[in-house]
């Protein structure tokens, strides 16, 4: 197993949106899916994924809403994009990209050595 | 969100987590975990699930605004569980911002409230002043002075008279209060009329057929009912025919605080001409302008005062001995803001209010520190449930939150039942005080009451609430979950609370010393002699209204005999009276608050004029009110007009004014009055007596002469009764006045002894508020020593039972404690006498036949708190005393 890396201060919020962008999920997929795609790199800490997921809410950039799942007899609460949501994403894909040109820039060079 | 939206929020949340721990087990035992292992891993995974649920929901709420409700619930709570405590905390408060609101309510009556008027702030008051001391405006300088001057767009002189004759609608005359003003009175003040019509200038003229009268919006409701036939009712004032054309506006009471008259009369046609005419005799209470737009009153001063001065003759001689004549510079027109109007009341009880308002200010004080105090006692035995709540991760400013709001919920709590019951008193207050019969205050609370009201509350919140949060936040709260607080934390917190024990117990010595200085003033004033009996002596305030046969005339001498002739057979019926000694009448009479004399010379040196004090009086004057015949006689019914003329002086007109060595009784002496030169024979020498002030020291000359060798109208029945006749005499007495001349009219009934008593009101009312306040000053203190004491004893009752276990005495531990409190007193002494001599110095007007720092007050006070101390210490004491060491040391 790959060590696991703790979430960046502000990332979770922007992952979930990019989660959400494959289409609607409840709190648990979202996790799975993070963890997964990252190949287990990514750890998300469930303690800090539904506070993340009401701010979202709050803020209007994803829309909840409690469905039967299609494979259990069973509600939950899934989460969608919105408009608003899909703009943000947009942003803070460009401010990441930003950043990690940058961090790859400044650690670029000591590599090298 | 409201509570509703919150309980589904929570649900909602709740559900959310469980749907997701039901995944994760699920997903757990896919990996192959046993049913149990698998929830046990996915709650682990999760986390502390409740803290999540706070977290989201924090998401969607105000949280700050929140736990500020919880917070106060938690206070309310507390305070709740602890009834005895809160009662005593919250009742101390009440008391303290109860007085304080009570005292300001009366205070701001007499001195802060602004006149129910338009634009007061641009009201001035006229005050001249000769040599620096107040004097009077004659009318005809008022009237010059208001004709040439330019600062004011307006000025009113008032003569308040608080027994105006008047008789309504043809009824028999009666006594209201009543102001003489002049015409533009109601337009310089800028009010208008709640019915009818105010005065203008022509309703000043002296020459009005018929004069108008105004009365005021409680009287018409109280006396008319508000009924509209009002206007055009006939009222006879002083004789002169008026009719009511107007209603004053309603909240509208009067030009000062203090007087409330039931009718407004012009100035002018109402009063004698030649007093209006005189340069030398002032009746007004004051004089009243309004400034221009622009006009400062540095400005306005300026100009009147050089008008004023202008008016004034070049020289004139002083009519005091020895000093040099009066010169034009030695006048002076102050003008002073007049927002408030005249200042009659205030200059009488302003300064004995402001003292005890200052005292007030310091029993508030001392009960906040109190109640402070008491919380941190308090506080510290809940060392252990704060612990506990910091364990479970409330953090310090949570908590010393949670203890700011529990002083502070006292103090509001304190607040709004002290200013309940101030407001419910305040408008009785005034008839507690002693005030003369005709100041009527208002005291009910306006919006300067409610200020002070809701400044006193948050100056007791912060204290009560600040210094106990204060306190926790300077201690280390973990180490008490361990076990017991370290010695450090609990010595600096002692410290605190003896800190503001030994404050109180300063406080209160101050308090406690004030009263006692006041206290021996009046006693002093008590035991001043003066010089005459004031037990059972009834005196009557008399009227004589019976009309001059010409308006403004001098009296006729058969006017005057007719008069003697009246003056006689009422002497002789008021002394025949069952239960009566002995009866007189008198011009002034003892006490009655005027200071009249007339130039007096001996008859032999016509060069050695000085004002003397006169008083006209009918034959048993001297035994009536008691003074003592030195030497020769009094006056006799022999004594009557065509007779020798004859007076009787007092030892300090023989010793001042007369050559030293000279036989006293058989000199002539002259009083200047009028034209009348005749002299007087001196027949009697009686003792020294006071005048009008029991604080004067040094008597007066004064001269005595038969009422009936000049027939003055009367104005005071003296009665000297047997004990308990009072009532029957006053009957028959009315009885005899009545059956004499339907003009003698009873102003008031009072004793001589109240007369007496009346000019000590200020000392009296400094008196009964400064001791009264003490008395709960102490009071305060005795409890917070107590609470200091009994909470310092259940800590160290351990201690306690370890050193009687190892043999001490009980008698040791009393002592232990005791001295404990007389460490306390001690602090509080030597921090208190440096108070106690400031407050003295600063009340030093106030005393009389003690000084500010007088030695024996202080250490009465001393004593009295040290009782007090010593009697709230030995409950504590004994209680530690009786520790049993076995209970002592299983304990904890």
């Amino acid at each position: 197993m790959p060590s696991r890396i703790e979430l960046l201060q502000g990332t979770l919020d922007m992952l979930i949106l990019r989660t959400l962008l494959f289409g609607p999920a409840h709190g648990h997929e979202i996790a799975k899916h993070i963890q997964r795609t990252s190949e287990d790199v990514l750890q998300v800490e469930h303690g800090s994924l539904y506070p993340a997921l009401h701010r979202l809410e709050k803020k209007g950039w994803v829309a909840s809403k409690w469905e039967m799942a299609k494979d259990r007899n069973r509600e939950f609460k899934y989460y969608r994009l919105t408009p608003a949501g899909k703009k943000q994403l947009t942003v803070e894909d460009s401010k990441w990209k930003q950043m990690a040109q940058a961090i790859a820039q400044v650690m670029g060079p000591a590599e090298q050595s | 969100m409201p509570w509703w939206g919150r309980r589904k929020k929570d649900a909602e949340i709740d559900r959310e987590l469980r749907a997701h721990l039901d995944l994760e087990a699920e997903d757990q035992r896919k990996s192959g975990l046993s049913e149990d292992n698998a929830r046990y891993a996915a709650q682990r995974a999760l986390g502390n699930a409740t803290l999540i649920q706070e977290d989201t929901r924090a998401v969607w709420r105000w949280t700050w605004l929140e736990q500020l409700g919880q917070d106060l619930r938690y206070a309310i709570r507390g305070i709740w569980k602890n009834p005895g405590f809160s009662v005593t905390a919250t009742v101390s408060l009440a008391l303290g911002i109860g007085a304080a609101t009570a005292v300001f309510s009366v205070l701001n009556a007499v001195a802060l409230r602004p006149l129910p008027v338009a634009e007061p702030d641009r009201l001035v008051v006229l005050r001249p002043e000769l040599r620096g001391k107040r004097f009077v405006l004659f009318n005809p300088l008022f009237e010059e002075l208001r004709d040439s001057q330019q600062s004011l767009s307006g000025m009113f002189a008032v003569s308040d008279e608080p027994y105006l004759k008047a008789a309504f609608n043809s009824a028999s005359p009666s006594f209201v209060r009543g102001s003489l003003v002049s015409g533009n009175y109601f337009q310089v003040l800028g009010l208008s009329p709640a019915f009818g019509r105010l005065f203008t200038a022509e309703d000043d003229e002296p020459s009005v057929e018929s004069c108008a009268a105004v009365v005021s919006h409680s009287f018409w409701q109280r006396t008319l009912k508000g009924d509209s036939a009002i206007l055009g009712q006939p009222v006879v004032v002083r004789e002169k025919h008026c009719t009511i054309v107007g209603v004053a506006p309603a909240g509208y009471r009067s030009h000062e605080a203090g007087y409330a008259p039931d009718l407004w009369v012009p100035l002018r046609p109402l009063t004698d001409p030649n007093l209006l005419a005189s340069r030398g005799m002032a009746f007004y209470s004051g004089v009243i302008g309004r400034l221009r737009p622009e006009v400062t009153i540095a400005q306005a001063e300026t100009e009147l005062n050089e008008i004023y001065q202008r008016l004034q003759p070049a020289a004139q001689p002083s009519p005091h001995p020895g000093e040099t004549p009066i010169t034009r510079g030695d006048f002076r027109m102050r003008v002073l803001p007049g927002e408030q109007g005249l200042d009659q009341v205030r200059v009488r009880l302003g300064q004995p209010l402001v003292l005890a308002f200052a005292v007030v200010g310091v029993v508030l004080l001392i009960a906040a520190v109190n109640v402070a105090n008491l919380l941190l006692a308090r506080g510290a035995a809940r060392h252990t449930e704060l612990a506990t709540r910091a364990a479970l991760g409330a953090g310090r400013a949570r908590l010393m939150r949670l203890l700011a709001f529990e002083g502070a919920a006292l103090s509001v709590g304190g607040g709004l039942l002290g200013v309940g019951l101030a407001f419910l008193a305040a408008p009785a207050l005034p008839g507690v005080l002693p005030l003369p019969a005709t100041v009527s205050l208002d005291a009910a609370p306006d919006i300067r009451v409610a200020a002070i009201a809701v400044a006193a509350t948050l100056f007791a919140s912060l204290l009560t609430g600040l210094l106990p949060a204060w306190r926790l936040s300077r201690q280390d709260l973990h180490s008490a979950v361990a076990g017991g607080e370290r010695a450090t934390a609990a010595r600096s917190r002692q410290r605190l609370t003896r800190t503001l024990v030994a404050a109180q117990l300063a406080l209160s010595l101050l308090l406690v010393t004030t009263a006692g200085l006041l206290l021996r003033t009046m006693v002093r004033v008590m035991a001043v002699d003066p010089g005459f009996g004031t037990s059972h002596v009834l005196l009557m305030d008399i009227k004589d209204t019976e009309p001059a046969a010409k308006f403004g005339e001098v009296d006729t001498s058969e006017a005057k005999e007719r008069r003697a002739v009246r003056y006689r057979t009422l002497d002789e019926r008021m002394n025949a009276i069952p239960g009566v000694q002995a009866a007189s009448l008198s011009w002034l009479g003892l006490f009655s608050s005027s200071y009249v004399g007339l130039n007096v010379y001996d008859a032999d040196q016509p060069a050695s004029g000085r004002f003397t004090l006169v008083d006209y009086t009918s034959p048993r004057y001297f035994e009536a009110v008691g003074m003592r015949l030195l030497r020769g006689r009094g006056f006799t019914a022999d004594d009557r007009e065509g007779s020798l003329r004859v007076a009787v002086v007092n030892e300090a007109y023989v010793r001042e004014r007369l050559p030293a060595g000279l036989e006293a009784i058989g000199r002539r002496l002259v009083m200047t009055y009028a034209d009348d030169r005749r002299p007087w024979s001196i027949v009697g020498i009686v003792r020294d007596s006071k005048y009008n002030d029991l604080r004067k020291s040094a008597s007066e000359p004064m001269i005595w002469v038969p009422l009936s060798q000049a027939p003055f109208k009367f104005t005071s029945v003296s009665l000297r009764v047997h004990p308990g006749a009072e009532a029957a005499v006053t009957r028959e007495a009315r009885i005899a006045l009545a059956a004499t001349s339907p003009h003698l009219m009873v102003r008031k009934t009072t004793t001589l002894r109240d007369q007496v008593d009346q000019t000590t009101a200020r000392e009296r009312l400094s008196l009964s508020l400064s001791s009264s306040f003490g008395g709960i000053a102490l009071l305060l203190a005795a409890v917070g020593l107590y609470g200091t004491l009994a909470y310092a004893v259940a800590r160290r009752t351990r201690e306690i039972g370890v050193r009687l276990a190892l043999g001490a005495r009980p008698g040791s531990v009393l002592r232990l404690v005791v001295g404990e409190s007389f460490k306390l007193l001690l602090a509080g002494m030597l921090s208190g006498v440096p108070l106690a001599l400031a407050a003295g110095y600063v009340m030093r007007g106030f005393l009389f036949g003690v000084t500010p720092y007088d030695l024996s007050t202080l250490i009465g006070a001393g004593v009295l708190l040290s009782v007090v101390a010593l009697l709230a210490a030995l409950a504590p004491a004994r209680r530690a005393a009786r520790v049993d060491p076995i209970v002592a040391l299983r304990y904890e």
